[in-house]
């Protein structure tokens, strides 16, 4: 098995990789949204449950809390696949990162503009639906990018629970052909590959949508 | 009968009278200025006209409703009474027509292409219509205050607030500025201005409201309050702010 072969494989795999990213990133950013939210609203149980959430979720290793997802919720009786379970588990961790990546763009939303939206007669929901969420979305873009790439770097942690997804692809060949070098080398640059294909889409559209003026610090 | 009546109106922040027993009239067609010094409650004052500020005590008669009273429809309030800031407010992430529209799509439900045909006619006429994709940063601090006040007009309000528009200008951009809201006045747009620009003050009012520490305390044209009064709250504040031109 040549060089360009192993890269094929590994290749297959990474399709795995992505999916897993995207959707995990997906579920992480409505969580967060979410949480950030529910922030505003000010109320003392909630700020509770949003500390706790953070505090939690930020602490905990990802290995055991997809473990505790996929082998300890069957266990309530909740059977979920092994696709939904590393979704889960990242979107969760991911979702504190990206609360808090939100929360601090919202800080940065014009006071004066908010009351001038109140002050046109916009109610709540409008003002934060078009002027509360376009900035603080903009400003959280570079924050966004960095939580996409470790949700990307954890995502070897899915073969644990039988996703065939690069790691394993990349685990099964070192055993069958005994080329571990070649082969995690490979497995790098494929990553790196991954990597740099989002920064630079995400790169690209920051740069045609950016707004002078509307910057993150 | 007025478009807005206040009468008895007070305000009180964690217990402090910042308003105490205002009334005054607005009619339809008319121009006031408030003047008075920095902290007498002007901004307060109307904030308590559109909502923005609850009001502890008193009326504020709108269009013959007292919108004091629980149940009234605020935004609805809100959106009858244009309102233009000092340091402008205007949507960062959105261009200047785009300012313009927001209102006129969200609030007002207008289509988008009337919307934006009315914003380019509105800009146009206080000479922003060749700006009109820009966004706030890209302008001067006249441009974006002319900006903000087509966005407030283009609601069609029944009254046009604004709150010492010119403070934040320098002199150049506050003639730019002066000269729009002249225009505004000479087309019978109700206003209620505060400033502590007499040169404004003079040009866009039919008569001019002084105020101190919460109450009013003269109500007259700009000629008499400005060189006739007596009171030496006014003296002294008409001497203070000349010195600053
Ligand atoms: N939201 C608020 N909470 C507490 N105090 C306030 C608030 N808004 C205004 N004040 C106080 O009310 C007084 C009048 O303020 P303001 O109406 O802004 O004065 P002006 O516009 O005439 O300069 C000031 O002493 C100010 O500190
Ligand atoms: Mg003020």
């Amino acid at each position: 098995m040549t060089f360009p072969d192993i890269m094929i494989i590994l290749a297959r795999g990474a399709g795995y990789t992505i999916l897993v990213t995207i959707a995990s990133v997906s579920a992480g950013l409505a969580a967060g949204l979410f949480l950030s939210v529910l922030g505003t609203l000010r109320w003392k149980a909630v700020s509770f449950f949003l500390g706790a959430y953070t505090y939690v979720f930020r602490s905990i290793p990802v290995l055991v809390l997809l473990f505790l997802v996929f082998f300890g919720l069957p266990g309530l009786g909740i059977r979920i696949s092994p696709f939904v379970s590393i979704v889960l588990t990242l979107g969760l961790i991911s979702g504190a990162y990206l609360a808090e990546i939100f929360r601090g763009a919202m800080a940065g939303v014009g006071q004066d503009e908010i009351l001038a939206a109140e002050a046109s007669g916009m109610n709540r929901m409008q003002v934060f639906l078009y002027i509360i969420f376009p900035q603080m979305f903009r400003m959280s873009i570079p924050g966004m990018i960095n939580e996409f790439t470790t949700v990307l770097k954890y995502t070897p942690f899915a073969y644990t629970v039988g996703i065939p997804e690069i790691m394993k692809e990349a685990m099964s060949l070192a055993v069958m052909t005994l080329r571990g070098l070649e082969i995690y080398l490979a497995l790098g640059i494929i990553y790196f590959i991954i990597y740099r294909l989002f920064v630079m889409l995400f790169m690209t559209l920051e740069k045609k949508y950016r707004i002078p003026g509307l910057a993150p610090e | 009968m007025a478009l807005i009546q206040v009468r008895n109106l007070v305000k009180k922040f964690d217990g402090r009278d910042v308003l105490k027993g205002v009334s005054i009239d607005l009619y339809k067609g008319q121009a006031k200025v408030l003047m008075g010094t920095s902290g007498c409650g002007k901004s307060t004052l109307l904030r308590c006209l559109n909502l923005l500020v609850q009001p502890t005590s008193g009326q504020v008669i709108f269009k013959g409703e007292d919108i004091t009273l629980p149940g009234v429809d605020v935004r609805k309030v809100r959106g009858e009474i244009g309102f233009v800031f000092q340091h402008f407010a205007l949507y960062r992430h959105l261009t200047v027509e785009e300012n313009v529209t927001l209102g006129l799509r969200k609030i007002k439900k207008i289509k988008s292409r009337e919307a934006s045909e009315k914003a380019s006619y509105e800009l146009n006429r206080v000479g922003m219509f060749e700006h009109r994709n820009k966004y706030p940063a890209q302008l001067s601090g006249g441009q974006k205050q002319r900006a903000a006040i087509v966005r407030a007009l283009a609601m069609d309000p029944d009254v046009l607030f604004l709150d010492e528009p010119t403070s934040a200008l320098d002199p150049q951009m506050s003639r730019e500025v002066v000269t729009v809201i002249n225009r505004l006045f000479l087309d019978n747009i109700t206003m209620f201005c505060v400033t502590h620009d007499a040169f404004l003050a003079k040009y866009i009012s039919d008569s001019i409201v002084f105020m101190d520490d919460g109450v009013i305390v003269a109500e007259d044209i700009a000629e008499r309050l400005f060189y006739e009064s007596a009171d030496p709250r006014i003296k002294q504040f008409f001497m203070s702010v000349a010195d600053h031109r």
